[in-house]
């Protein structure tokens, strides 16, 4: 959140815990499952340091916040912090999803079995 | 009619929740064992759908977020993953209650064997779930349901004593015949079957579904308040049905036959053949809106891409998802499980799920960055507040009240 005048107090918690994360084109890609801190200049974030938002992680994530143990970081789909445009009812980003691999088993599913059946990419707004 | 077409969200809501299968039986035994003295239950049930599906839709109106995100945002994911346990297993139970209706009424219409017609029903719901337009949906089967009026003309044509109907309802004064636990074990599930889940998830989804935006809330009031007393009203009239025809008589129902019984008696086959037909849609209806709740709750706690108003490929795990629930219901069925009895169950069950549901509703709808200058008013949160009171005594009571009666028998 570069660009936004005005300061704005959020808390993390509050505010962007479980919201619904959209894309640039306002599709949702998923939720706020968790949250990734850094310390300053890389380094990893330390309670009681100044720490900032790095990533937002989606997907298995949420199986261990409820039932404990962890993730290796490599397996944590994640969407960087630069990518995220303006923090409201839902967090918007500034890209399209296509471009996001935080998004591969939408991706997946549709690849391999729902755009496979007969209409899947049936526009059903569409005039007939 | 064009006031009708715009309340067809509304009416197809209310119709899924009150006269769709399970509560078609419910109905008809509430009627034909306690007469009309648990209408008071249907009244005050219409008053909370109305208030708290009103509040859901203006949410989703206003803030563009659906309930189950809502949900999921506000109790975090322990208490919604919860709630949403519940409530899937409701939606998938109803879901094999409403497929396994679909047949019976089809097996009531042509003879043939309802195991036969589980497959195609199955394969009907999700055709229209793939293909058809939202509206188009919502219109045919909120509007062919509504053939249930006929229930309310049989009403009429028996010409029953109105007096002696209102004297059960008001005071309500059960039979002496039977236990005043069965009596509220069925006041909960009448209420539960109301106010059940499925509805505000289906409904506010709808409200995006249609993209209602803060200039809808017109809209969405017409919807509430037109939709949900009608499907008070029928669930009523097939309950007095059952108290005119069924209770004098001594038949305890167990069967759709016997719930079509006084309609034969009062208007002869073509007025059956319209109710049929009725049955048809309505449980219909509530097949497609208990599948859609299944994918729209799970995907909103999840926060995948959902919606009929996407491309299929475009919400991929959303219709992967119905998709799954509907093969369930379907294999479900095979085993020849009573589909009537199986909604009995899932009506209790959806009154434990009550207060995940309505809570976090009643909070977002007084929260400004949600809702800005469109938040609750001071009458409705009063009214709120007591309803999540009266919520919560039904959802404490289910269970025990439950294994108490044997399950109302």
């Amino acid at each position: 959140m570069t660009s936004d005048a005005r300061e704005r107090i959020v808390d993390a918690r509050l505010h962007l815990l479980g919201r619904q994360v959209l894309d640039a084109d306002g599709e949702p890609v998923g939720a706020v499952d968790d949250l990734a801190l850094a310390g300053p200049e890389g380094a990893g974030a330390e309670a009681g340091r100044e720490a900032h938002i790095d990533a937002i992680l989606v997907g298995p994530v949420l199986a261990t916040r409820l039932f404990g143990g962890r993730v290796p970081d490599s397996r944590l789909p994640r969407i960087a912090w630069d990518d995220v445009g303006h923090v409201g009812t839902a967090v918007e980003l500034t890209v399209p999803s296509d471009r996001l691999d935080a998004v591969w088993v939408e991706r997946w599913v549709r690849d391999r079995l729902i755009a496979r059946i007969p209409g899947g990419r049936h526009d059903p707004e569409a005039e007939e | 009619m064009k006031k009708l077409l715009a309340a067809a969200l509304g009416i197809l809501t209310a119709i899924g929740g009150f006269v769709d299968i399970g509560d078609l039986v419910t109905n008809a035994v509430v009627g034909s064992r306690f007469g009309m003295s648990l209408a008071w239950v249907v009244v005050l049930g219409v008053v909370g759908i109305v208030l708290f599906a009103s509040m859901s839709g203006r949410v989703a109106a206003v803030s563009g977020r659906a309930t189950f995100e809502i949900i999921r945002e506000r109790l975090g994911p322990r208490a919604a993953g919860a709630n949403l346990l519940a409530s899937f297993a409701i939606n998938l139970l109803t879901l094999t209650a409403e497929v396994g209706g679909i047949a019976l009424a089809l097996h009531l219409a042509s003879s043939v064997e309802p195991r036969l017609w589980i497959p195609v029903a199955a394969l009907a719901v999700w055709l229209v779930l793939w293909r058809v337009k939202f509206q188009v949906m919502e219109n045919v089967a909120g509007l062919m349901g509504l053939l249930l009026v006929g229930f309310a003309i049989a009403l009429f044509q028996l010409g029953p004593d109105w007096g002696e109907l209102l004297r059960q309802a008001v005071p309500p004064s059960p039979p002496g015949t039977e236990h005043p636990a069965s009596y509220w074990y069925y006041a909960v599930a009448l209420f539960g079957a109301a106010m059940t889940p499925y509805e505000v998830f289906f409904f506010s989804s709808g409200a995006v579904e249609e993209r209602w935006t803060a200039k809808d809330l017109g809209t969405n009031r017409l919807n509430v308040l037109l939709g949900f007393p009608l499907g008070g009203l029928l669930s009523l009239a097939i309950a007095a049905c059952a108290a005119v025809v069924l209770l004098p008589a001594g038949i305890e129902v167990s069967s759709l036959s016997q719930i079509v019984l006084p309609v034969a008696q009062a208007g002869g086959v073509l007025l059956l053949a319209v109710v049929v037909l009725g049955i048809v849609a309505a449980t219909f209806g509530a097949a497609l809106e208990t599948a859609l709740s299944s994918g729209y709750t799970l995907a909103q706690y999840l926060g995948w891409s959902w919606g009929k108003f996407r491309r299929p490929a475009r919400a991929a795990r959303f219709h992967l998802t119905m998709i799954v629930a509907l093969l369930l219901a379907a294999g479900i069925l095979m085993t020849s499980v009573d589909p009537v009895a199986v909604t009995e169950m899932s009506v209790v069950f959806s009154a434990v799920a009550l207060p995940l549901t309505y809570v976090p509703i009643l909070v977002v709808a007084n929260d400004p960055g949600y809702m800005g200058e469109h938040v609750n008013g001071r009458v409705v949160n009063a009214l709120g507040t007591v309803y999540l009171v009266i919520v919560v005594v039904a959802a404490v009571a289910a269970i025990p009240l439950m294994i108490a009666t044997g399950a109302g028998s």
